[in-house]
């Protein structure tokens, strides 16, 4: 195989812009697409149907419902005022643990809503570069305690998600779910807190073995004083060392953003964030050469992100055989995709469980380092929760998920034409068309026709008949127990 | 003590084997063997005078416990010093020694030590220390500091040096949401899991049947003969039929067993208790791996790290005498260890920062309990942290070699001091 390249991707005769090659995109720079969606984006040109995903300032968002922070608002003006006026214990603790409740209650509806939007959404890939700087930028519960601080946080990704990567680092330096996350809103001269400092160089921008730890010391002296109120960034002027520190062997009166400009002069920078964005995206553990192209490109356009992903879905490397059909889903791809490829309806907040248990909180990530890519998602105990999801979109319940009222079975057969149908091959074809998007080995495909109790392709079958739904419930079960359904 | 399934269990286990195995690479065949008579196995491979019924545990202490806090100098007027809001009080002090004792929350593991089953190792660490979660993580659960590559895990590479039930899935059992390095075998055994009834594959039921379905997921799961599959969608299947010979033994062995005795209400106990009750259900497993997270205390350090400890302490206190209960406690042993222990000296924000060296704990019945190693000078510092005096591949090598009979030259690649605790 030759080495992948940046090289524009060129459609010849062998190697055709086709529905496989759509439903990658699509996949990738989304949460998938149905079957109509997948075809209408193969009918387009290449650089259109990126352009597409791309530039999604010009699509019309649907308007989602702002989340309402008001009864947390009342709930801590009313503890402060209770806590003024020195009222009794007992009344200030009923207070303090109804804000308690309020904000994890507000935890879930973030959560619930971001769901539902990346469900819905008319912007698949901003949700998806969201998605992707809440694991790289790392900020969650409890550390962060307070939900309206993740809110303001998923805005400020959702606004600057594919612009200038170091407006977004000066930014999310400032921003107050990360500054209490990672403690740097107590950071003060004399006893410098190290937390944030050594998490900016380590995973947000340069990777281990390009600082020193003296470096570490030197910019969490640079980043005292950065703290804030409310919900807003300050800077204290007492706090704050301004003294002459040495980072990276520059020697000045540096404060923060000085820190960030330094980071950003260096060569690590430039392909750190790079590979970072190309193993979401593509494949993990990319070749050298290709980094360095992606890291010119990165350079060339100011630090800009979009230009990283443009270079990305057109280039060879991203139709290569090394990047299809090679990823493991993440549980968030796994359940979205799921739910906009059958079209099925379901509470958010019992998607959102599901997640849970398969290993990706969302607003709860397991440590700084975020989420793990790729084989790190599967284990015995993931795969058959990955498995079972199915059974919560057919019959609304899953084991560790549902308790409550069991939803109606979700319809079916929708998933399949009838028109097109007349034998059970063409059932079976059309469902790993719309889950797979690859060819199945006969063995495997044999295993998905005793769902309609034959062993033959051509076994005549009727969409109509008294059996099929129900076949096909235990078809769309088994398909979805595949490992080639946790691949995209 | 015998240990794995009746002959029944296996002949009724072994004919769904077959079903696969007849199209099975070898793996799964190994396991259907196996499963035969677990100790079988191990009667080819194990060491005179090591039983093979014993069982290691390994705890997790996620983020960087702070080891001057946990076992305190408390006569050191350095530590009073460097922690002028964080020192634990000389008084609240758990005595051990004239210089050292345990933090107040640790009474119940204090009782262990005074029963000679607990043993702390002090000033371990490794040279040129890594004060990144991340890195230094890799390097305690690879037992790797030098940077070679290395894929598997320490506990993975003895997996794979024909340990006795090495050939079954579950010789290496992690409770909690991702699987360790530290376990990561070339082999692919082990299994994890958090809740043993989510951990089986559930048939749709629409009218195939049960035994059908559970025909096709087969059919559908298990690696082709002879068709050479990409890593990945291999790795897959494997570990599909590594959850599908194991879920059903699991969920047996944890209903199989209540435990009379109380545990806490933390996750942490709740994972302790679930490994008693998989010890109790007699299951094929050498290792189990509980986790703790929460320990990297850069700030409001104090209620943080005590509620820490006093879930640690809790957790194993419950699960001693569990296995007392059940006769199994001189089976057992608990290592407990963090990624790094913390900077001497305080942070602005009442926390500390990343530091270096810190204690290891060891419990159980047969173990020698006590202080090993020395308490790292407070004055004689590396960039503000301690210096090691023990290497945790020394802990390591001692596990490995007196507790398991393995050869722990060949897995960890040098051969490292034992240490007297076991």
């Amino acid at each position: 195989m030759a080495v992948p390249s940046l090289r524009r991707f060129r459609p010849t005769a062998s190697n055709p812009w086709n529905r496989v090659k759509a439903a990658h995109l699509l996949n990738r720079a989304g949460f998938g697409g149905t079957p109509e969606e997948i075809t209408r984006f193969a009918g387009m040109r290449i650089d259109a149907a990126v352009d597409e995903l791309l530039n999604f300032e010009s699509t019309q968002e649907i308007a989602f419902p702002e989340i309402d922070f008001t009864p947390v608002h009342r709930l801590f003006e009313e503890l402060v005022r209770l806590r003024q006026s020195r009222a009794e214990q007992q009344t200030v603790r009923a207070v303090a643990n109804q804000l308690n409740r309020a904000n994890r209650e507000k935890f879930q509806e973030i959560r619930a809503s971001w769901v539902s939007r990346m469900i819905q959404t008319r912007r698949p890939l901003l949700e998806k570069m969201v998605l992707f700087w809440h694991g790289l930028l790392v900020s969650g519960f409890p550390e962060t305690r307070s939900a309206e601080h993740m809110a303001i946080q998923l805005h400020l990704f959702r606004r600057m998600a594919t612009g200038s990567s170091k407006q977004l680092i000066l930014a999310i330096s400032r921003d107050p779910a990360m500054l209490s996350y990672l403690d740097n809103d107590t950071n003060r001269k004399g006893r410098p807190n190290e937390n944030y400092a050594r998490e900016l160089l380590e995973l947000f921008t340069m990777g281990i073995g390009n600082y020193t730890e003296q470096d570490i010391k030197e910019a969490a002296r640079a980043f005292t004083g950065w703290t804030f109120a409310g919900n807003e960034f300050v800077f204290r002027g007492a706090w704050h060392d301004d003294g002459v520190k040495t980072f990276l062997g520059r020697t000045g009166n540096w404060d923060g953003s000085d820190i960030i400009d330094i980071i950003f002069e260096h060569e690590a920078t430039a392909r750190f964030l790079p590979r970072r964005v190309f193993e979401f995206f593509v494949y993990q553990v990319p070749e050298e050469s290709l980094v360095e192209e992606l890291a010119g490109v990165f350079k060339r356009s100011n630090w800009n992100i979009k230009a990283i992903l443009r270079t990305m879905f057109l280039s060879e490397a991203f139709y290569s055989d090394k990047a299809m059909r090679t990823q493991v889903k993440s549980p968030v791809q796994l359940v979205v995709g799921a739910v906009r490829t059958t079209g099925t309806e379901i509470q958010p907040l019992a998607l959102v469980r599901a997640m849970d248990l398969m290993g990706q909180a969302l607003l709860y990530p397991p440590n700084v380092g975020g989420w793990p890519l790729g084989k790190g998602w599967i284990n015995t105990a993931s795969l058959m929760l990955r498995y079972n999801f199915s059974t919560l979109l057919l019959n609304g319940a899953m084991p560790g998920v549902g308790g409550g009222r069991r939803a109606a079975p979700a319809r079916v057969e929708h998933l399949i034409d009838a028109g097109k149908t007349k034998t059970a091959g063409d059932v079976v074809d059309q469902l790993v068309d719309r889950f797979v998007q690859s060819p199945l080995d006969r063995r495997r495909k044999w295993g998905l026709l005793r769902a309609f109790g034959t062993n033959r392709e051509d076994m005549p079958i009727a969409a109509t008949g008294a059996n099929f739904q129900s076949q096909l419930r235990s078809a769309v079960h088994l398909v979805m127990s595949m490992p080639e359904y946790q691949l995209t | 003590m015998t240990q794995g399934m009746t002959r029944r269990e296996f002949i009724k286990k072994g004919l769904t084997m077959v079903a696969v195995g007849v199209t099975a690479p070898s793996f799964i065949t190994r396991t259907a063997l196996a499963m035969n008579n677990p100790w079988d196995v191990a009667q080819v491979t194990s060491r005179p005078g090591v039983p093979d019924d014993r069982i290691l545990v390994v705890v997790q202490m996620g983020g960087g416990n702070d080891g001057l806090n946990t076992v305190i100098p408390f006569t050191n007027d350095a530590y009073y010093r460097a922690r002028p809001n964080l020192a634990i009080p000389q008084k609240e002090v758990i005595r051990v020694t004239d210089e050292l004792g345990f933090h107040p929350n640790l009474a119940q593991v204090k009782d262990l030590y005074d029963k000679g089953a607990m043993a702390v190792i002090q000033g371990v660490g490794y040279p040129n220390p890594s004060r990144s979660h991340f890195k230094s993580m890799e390097i305690w659960q690879t037992a790797d500091p030098e940077g070679r590559v290395v894929r598997y895990g320490w506990i993975g590479r003895y997996f794979d040096s024909k340990c006795p039930v090495c050939e079954q899935p579950t010789v290496g059992v992690n409770v909690g949401q991702a699987m360790p390095l530290a376990m990561n075998a070339e082999t692919g055994m082990g299994v994890s899991l958090e809740n043993p009834e989510t951990f089986q594959w559930m048939p749709a039921l629409n009218g195939l049947g049960e035994k059908e379905e559970q025909e096709l997921f087969k059919l559908l799961n298990a690696p082709a003969p002879g068709v050479d599959e990409p890593g990945t969608i291999d790795f897959l299947r494997h570990t599909a039929m590594n959850a599908h010979v194991s879920s059903e033994r699991v969920r047996a062995a944890v209903n199989g067993y209540r435990s009379g005795v109380e545990y806490a209400n933390t996750r942490f106990a709740y994972s302790m208790r679930l490994i008693a009750q998989m010890i109790a259900g007699k299951l094929p497993t050498k290792v189990y791996y509980a986790h703790m997270t929460g320990f990297d205390t850069h700030a409001n350090q104090r209620g943080t790290h005590e509620n820490l400890l006093q879930q640690l302490a809790e957790g194993v206190s419950s699960f001693y005498r569990d296995l007392e209960a059940q006769g199994n406690a001189d089976r057992v042993v608990v290592l407990a260890f963090s990624e790094f222990g913390r900077r001497v000296a305080e942070n602005g924000s009442n926390g500390t920062d990343h530091g270096t060296a810190a204690p290891m704990f060891v419990f159980g019945k047969a173990i020698k309990g006590g202080l090993y190693g020395d308490q790292p000078s407070l004055t004689d510092l590396q960039d503000g942290d301690l210096k090691h005096g023990v290497d945790f591949r020394s802990v390591y090598a001692t596990v490995l070699d007196k507790w398991l009979g393995a050869d722990p030259a060949k897995i960890l690649g040098h051969n490292f001091e034992r240490g007297a605790f076991i």
